[in-house]
């Protein structure tokens, strides 16, 4: 696989009231282009704060790369210019944020909007970008766009607006799209919609996505591998079907069997569900020398009280840090 | 009298045990009769409107959220409230609840006439009747003490004497698996998870008979979810609970729920017990819903068809003479664009699973 998008050993360190914390904490993946990768875990485990690093957008003064590079087509963003990191992001990266109504601005039209981000990054004039954002529009289904681009925000439809954000993160027809949970706040229906689209483009352009949910049916419905992260820490990797068949990591396997997944055919049994005990530990226990999921686990050892566990690795590319992933 | 609180709900008398008084709510009906002793709640063509605001010179309009619908939950059960947002779930919840007002309709609870209470009747019939919130960060007081956010509801309620009620208290705590060190720590010291179980810890301290959820894990992690979702099962085995259920994760609805009803624009379109209504669910949005509802299940993922639906959702305030889904369906035909479909029991084969209670509201569908 040669990758496209290349992370190495990457360390973000955040400055928090009780001093610096990892929160992301030596990590590596690669992304092929063309290809989805998943980023799954429960919420504060850092699935965010990897894509805003790539995107070049850690929040100001509180986070910092501190080791670790970033390659993009060999190029290591950790070292490039603001500039640089600008045109990159405009052109070659682009992503749609968690929140869509936060991130349209609204008192321009969703046509203005797309217009700008055409003009500053493919320096097309007025008319052409305005002509441009009603066919990005039309590509991304909403109906009657051409009349639409004249609309503001609030105007539209959860659906419409993140179909819009999503329009605009297209504008450049970027190699890499991260699509950081692009539907949590829609209904099922609108969700395959936008997730048919997100196929579509994949196919059409070779576009490689990131795709970040905490949906393990999302995964397994939109990726081709999977990540799952948990305090900051990458615990389990692989491709998707060999990971969701046979997790080799005790969360990952409490995150698939919490879950009443809908099933072919519904019957009158109804154990209860597994329980995974617990929550994710604060920032300031990450970083520590240990496994930060052992207060949880209930395969835990002495070793994992006293030793971060390395990577172990499997068939087919499947890596677990887990003392005990042998045995699972 | 003294109150023994951990004992298993008995039906009917529950309450009237609880309040240590014949039930002095008993107000004649205006319905017809209850056929089904089993039901605790039954809810007759409920409409709820809301006023919008047109132009300046445009007359009031009225956006009816919920439009005529009609339910029944029996004791001990779990109904489902599902579909697309805005469809009039939660407002379909708030007037069962007393919260907003029903503008049309019949609400009985066991054999209350809910809608003709007095506001004094009310405040203490609401004990039998409680509400836990999706939120779990802004619903609870963040200046009390878990335990006294737990105790409030017993205070309204004079039938329980003062000096039982830390006992009370106490006995939830344990419940809903929290720590007895835990009551003196305001809702900030709490997790999303056990917020949510002092939500529930206070909704369950009247002994309610009734427990309207209003999505209440969807703020959870998964994980936490989990916990939850058995907390509340295991709370209903043991003291009989009812809940309905409102919830846009149909893998939650199908484990918890022993009947659905989903709506669509202030209707229900199809109402059916659990199984019906997963494996054979019978209106076109319907089975748009559960064919889009991604899944782990290779099985299910092979074997189903996702029906996307295109179009937008109709005005509202302007609607189509025909089935509101019309605009959307894909199997859209001629009489569903002049007549809109009526809520029709549907002659299921009575499977040895089903309880064959399935209605549905589509012309294709007899
Ligand atoms: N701007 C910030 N300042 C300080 N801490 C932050 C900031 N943004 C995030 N954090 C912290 O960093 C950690 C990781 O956050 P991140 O947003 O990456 O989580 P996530 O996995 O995306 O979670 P979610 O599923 O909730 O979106 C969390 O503990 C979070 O509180
Ligand atoms: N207080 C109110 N005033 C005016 N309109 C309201 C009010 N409350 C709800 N509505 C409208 O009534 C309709 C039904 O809303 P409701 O909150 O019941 O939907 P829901 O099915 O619970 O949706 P969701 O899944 O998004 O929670 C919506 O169109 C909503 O905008
Ligand atoms: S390393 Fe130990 S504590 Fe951590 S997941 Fe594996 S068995 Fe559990
Ligand atoms: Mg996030
Ligand atoms: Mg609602």
């Amino acid at each position: 696989m040669t990758a496209l998008l290349r992370v190495e050993n990457l360390r973000i360190e955040l400055a928090t009231r009780l001093g610096v914390a990892p929160v992301i904490d030596d990590v590596s993946f690669e992304l092929a282009a063309g290809e989805t990768l998943s980023f799954v875990g429960e919420s504060g485990c850092g699935k965010s704060m990897t894509a805003l690093a790539i995107m070049g957008l850690l929040p100001d003064k509180v986070g910092r790369i501190a080791a670790g590079k970033i390659l993009f087509n060999g190029e290591d963003m950790t070292q490039a210019s603001d500039e640089r990191l600008r045109s990159l992001r405009g052109n070659d990266i682009s992503m749609i944020f968690q929140e869509p109504m936060t991130s349209l601005n609204p008192v321009f039209t969703i046509g203005e909007q797309i217009a700008e981000v055409l003009r500053r990054h493919k320096q097309m004039d007025k008319r052409d970008a305005w002509k441009r954002a009603a066919e990005l529009l039309d590509a991304v289904r909403i109906p009657d766009a051409t009349h639409r681009v004249g609309h503001y925000p609030h105007q539209l439809s959860g659906g419409q607006r993140q179909r819009v954000m999503i329009a605009m993160a297209l504008a450049c027809e970027p190699k890499v799209l991260i699509a950081d949970e692009p539907t949590t706040a829609l209904d099922v229906t609108i969700q395959a919609q936008i997730f048919d689209l997100l196929e579509d483009l994949r196919k059409d352009m070779g576009t490689a996505i990131i795709m970040i949910t905490h949906d393990m049916g999302v995964v397994a419905e939109m990726a081709d591998r999977m990540i799952v992260m948990y305090a900051g820490r990458k615990i389990e990797q692989g491709d998707v079907h060999t990971v969701l068949d046979h997790p080799r990591h005790p969360y990952t396997k409490g995150l698939i069997a919490c879950v009443p997944h809908l099933v072919a055919t519904l019957d009158e049994h109804r154990p209860p569900l597994t329980e995974v005990s617990g929550i994710v530990p604060g920032l300031q226990e990450f970083g520590k020398n240990e496994c930060l999921f052992a207060s949880r686990c209930d395969r835990v050892v002495e070793r994992c009280l006293r030793e971060r566990p390395t990577e172990q690795r499997f068939d087919k590319d499947q890596v677990s840090a887990c003392w005990q992933a042998n045995t699972l | 009298m003294s109150q023994e609180h951990t004992g298993q709900a008995d039906g009917a008398s529950s309450s009237v045990a609880h309040t240590g008084q014949t039930d002095p709510l008993t107000v004649h009906s205006k319905t017809k009769p209850v056929v089904d002793a089993n039901v605790l709640l039954r809810v007759d063509n409920l409409r709820v409107r809301f006023p919008v605001k047109g132009g300046l010179f445009a007359r009031k309009q009225w956006l009816n959220a919920v439009d005529d619908i009609s339910f029944t939950i029996r004791r001990g059960e779990t109904l489902a409230l599902v579909g697309e947002s805005g469809s009039g779930k939660t407002t379909a919840a708030l007037a069962v609840a007393q919260l907003v007002k029903t503008y049309q309709g019949a609400i009985k609870l066991g054999d209350t006439d809910w809608l003709a209470l007095s506001d004094e009747q009310l405040r203490v019939a609401r004990a039998r009747m409680q509400f836990i919130f999706q939120d779990p960060y802004s619903s609870l007081n963040p200046r009390l003490k878990a335990e006294d956010i737990v105790r409030e509801p017993l205070e309204s309620l004079q039938s329980v004497p003062r000096a039982d009620h830390q006992g009370i208290v106490d006995r939830m705590f344990e419940s809903v698996g929290l720590r007895a060190e835990q009551k003196k720590l305001f809702p900030h010291q709490f997790s999303g998870g056990q917020r949510q179980r002092i939500g529930i810890a206070r909704a369950l301290v009247t002994r309610p008979e009734l427990i309207i959820c209003d999505e209440p894990v969807s703020a959870l992690d998964v994980a936490v979810q989990a916990q939850i979702l058995n907390l509340l099962k295991q709370l209903q085995q043991d003291y009989g609970l009812t809940y309905l259920l409102i919830s846009h994760d149909l893998g939650v609805v199908q484990h918890m729920c022993d009947s659905i009803a989903v709506m669509y624009m202030g209707k229900i379109v199809e109402h059916a017990d659990r199984l019906s209504l997963f494996n054979n669910p019978l209106h076109p949005y319907t089975q748009a819903l559960l064919s889009a509802v991604p899944s782990v299940d290779r099985e299910l993922r092979q074997k189903r068809k996702r029906i996307v639906i295109q179009g937008d959702i109709p005005d509202a305030l302007n609607l189509p003479s025909g089935c509101r889904f019309a605009s959307r369906c894909p199997r859209v035909t001629d009489i569903c664009r002049t007549t809109e479909p009526e809520l029709k029991r549907h002659d299921v084969k009575q499977s040895a699973q089903s309880s064959g209670e399935h209605s549905v509201a589509c012309h294709l569908v007899d």
